[in-house]
């Protein structure tokens, strides 16, 4: 199946490993099985994909792996609802469909050359995994990396493996923060216990060269922007990844509305410029 | 020598002699006397001085529910079969033209819709002025003057005079043979509305009357009930959904008309709604109609066909907004 008619058509994508990842999310691995589609299949970090559970429908999903121009991608998967429920009932080896790339992801070209900081609530670790992994492969290309990434608890950090890895890497600094740390884990990459804005207050970033990119829970985003602005951030340089019910992908079924732009074709990925006049936005 | 006339006692001929061009749909009177779009019978069912019907001609381009997909799990989706057949969509109002021309631009611009742009190469539309009413108004949105159709029939003295706007329409003109030349004189267009003057600035400006009160009082009186939008010509919004079949194996997903008025409409994941308030929905409706959304955004889509303000059973009119001193 050519790729550009993934679409309107699900490609079909088998599950090549499932992991669950905490108690209520899942990190599924699927390879695309069309060969022309596997082969011409890639995303930029931020962008989205449609994937369907047969007879349950469909949700939107953004990759967490880097885009690898081999048909595979990863995606976090926690089950809040129909599709994602149907989906956590899923074994290795079924097909599942997938549509897309959709969307406007992080602008990493612009972005080169500047300071990057990521801002992660929860479950929007996954684009900025992505987005950072991206960012690792082409080190060369920006200057300071830092991932702040806050959880519930440390039970709810996802992506653990991955983050011990990120905690020994001298290329990048990796700062966890949980709401409440009742257990103490072993092994667990250290982890300060607060709030995000909290933590971004505790440290020393310079905004004057920096790029902001956050990715959270709408309570994540009225609390943030108002640190970064003060921290001397400019509204451009601020990215927002914004979570809407896409249904089709294509700007037509008219959900994702923010304002007048499309969350499925002019973002996902926003700047705080284009949202900061808009009701309801955030 | 021009065939652009049809005289009022050819008409008859010329309806049938245009079913053989496909299945004839047109405006006539359901069995409990509503205005509606149907498949023509004969040509006395057909009510050519009809004022608007209740749903919109939209229908047949995107109709309330359709499938989309087909899945089976050897070959995963697929689009279903192709609906067959050439359709003659009679006795368009230059509104309900002007509404098709904008879904046109929706599903079809930037990687077209499959099943519209199938509809859309097998219909032929055939146009027909109209007197407006107290709820029509079209002249102040510039879309009484029609500019997307195959075929138009404009009523003059003693019949109609016939243009041709498309290869299609030509073709089908060509062939029909109870025209004759020589139309009578085009009448004079309708007096300019109030309004043109405050909608065509608002859209300019992208005004959305922020600090307006009747938001509130719109909202106040709203039921929800979502007849604006089903029976906007431009209104699109769909929701999707899934179905398995009974055999546990096969499954359909679905397309069916949605409603920006419900509360449903701005829900994610986890039941969170970004358009909780009757208030915030309201003006939503607001931005797409007149001021537009993503690559539309500018284009005024509400076309003036006077529908939701005939329907809705509490009398909101979102054109007091543009009345405001």
């Amino acid at each position: 199946m050519p790729v550009d008619q993934m679409t309107n058509i699900p490609s079909q994508a088998e599950i090549v490993s499932l992991k669950p990842i905490s108690g209520d999310t899942t990190l599924f691995r699927l390879r695309l099985t069309d060969e022309e589609a596997a082969r011409g299949f890639t995303f930029v970090p931020g962008q989205f994909v449609q994937v369907s559970a047969p007879a349950a429908g469909e949700a939107p999903f953004s990759p967490v792996n880097p885009p690898r121009n081999d048909g595979t991608l990863e995606l976090c998967v926690r089950s809040v609802g129909h599709v994602t429920s149907q989906l956590h009932k899923a074994r290795q080896g079924e097909m599942v469909g997938v549509r897309g790339p959709f969307g406007m992801g992080f602008p990493v070209a612009e972005m080169t050359g500047k300071d990057i900081l990521l801002l992660a609530g929860g479950l929007g670790i996954v684009p900025l995994y992505s987005l950072l992994c991206y960012l690792l492969e082409h080190r060369d290309a920006y200057a300071s990396i830092t991932l702040m990434y806050g959880a519930r608890e440390p039970s709810a950090l996802l992506l653990r493996d991955e983050l011990r890895e990120l905690a020994c890497r001298r290329d990048m600094r990796l700062m966890l923060t949980v709401d409440f740390a009742a257990e103490e884990g072993t092994g667990e990459p250290s982890c300060a216990v607060g709030l995000l804005p909290d933590l971004l207050r505790g440290s020393p970033v310079v905004a004057d060269n920096c790029y902001a990119a956050v990715c959270g829970p709408p309570a994540l985003y009225r609390c943030i922007i108002g640190e970064l602005l003060g921290l001397g951030f400019s509204d451009q340089r601020i990215l927002l990844s914004l979570e809407r019910r896409m249904k089709c992908g294509l700007g037509r079924c008219a959900h994702c509305a923010v304002g007048q732009l499309l969350c499925c074709i002019d973002g996902p990925v926003f700047r705080y410029s284009d949202l900061k006049t808009i009701d309801g936005a955030l | 020598m021009t065939k652009d006339f049809l005289a009022t006692d050819s008409f008859q001929s010329f309806i049938e002699e245009l079913s053989q061009f496909g299945i004839l749909l047109g405006p006539s009177l359901t069995e409990d006397g509503v205005p509606a779009f149907i498949p023509l019978g004969s040509t006395a069912d057909l009510h050519i001085d009809y004022r608007r019907t209740l749903i919109p001609p939209k229908k047949y381009l995107i109709p309330p529910r359709e499938t989309v997909l087909t899945f089976v799990p050897e070959h995963g989706y697929a689009l279903p079969a192709p609906a067959v057949g050439e359709t003659i969509l009679f006795g368009l109002h230059p509104c309900d033209l002007a509404a098709i021309s904008y879904l046109d631009r929706v599903f079809l611009e930037d990687r077209p819709d499959p099943l519209y742009q199938e509809r859309r190469n097998t219909i032929t539309l055939i146009g027909l002025s109209c007197e407006p009413d107290e709820f029509c108004f079209c002249t102040a949105l510039g879309t009484d003057t029609p500019d997307h159709f195959d075929i138009y029939l404009e009523m003059v003295e003693g019949g109609f005079r016939v243009q041709k706007g498309s290869p299609r329409g030509e073709a089908i003109i060509s062939a029909i043979s109870c025209l004759s030349d020589g139309g009578g004189p085009i009448s004079p267009p309708f007096v300019v509305a109030d309004l043109a003057e405050q909608i065509r600035t608002a859209a300019e400006h992208q005004e959305t009357f922020p600090e307006s009160p009747l938001w509130e009082n719109f909202a106040d009186r709203c039921l929800s009930c979502g007849a604006c939008s089903l029976c906007c010509p431009t209104c699109y919004c769909f929701d999707v959904r899934e179905y398995g079949n009974l055999d546990g194996r096969n499954a359909e997903r679905q397309r069916e008309w949605d409603n920006c008025l419900f509360k449903s409409h701005g829900e994610v994941a986890g039941g969170y709604s970004f358009r909780k308030t009757r208030q915030e929905r309201f003006r939503y409706r607001f931005l797409h109609k007149y001021l537009g959304f993503g690559p539309l955004r500018g284009v005024v889509s509400c076309v003036g066909c006077g529908r939701c303000r005939e329907v809705c059973p509490v009398k909101i009119d979102l054109l007091e907004l543009f009345q405001q001193q």
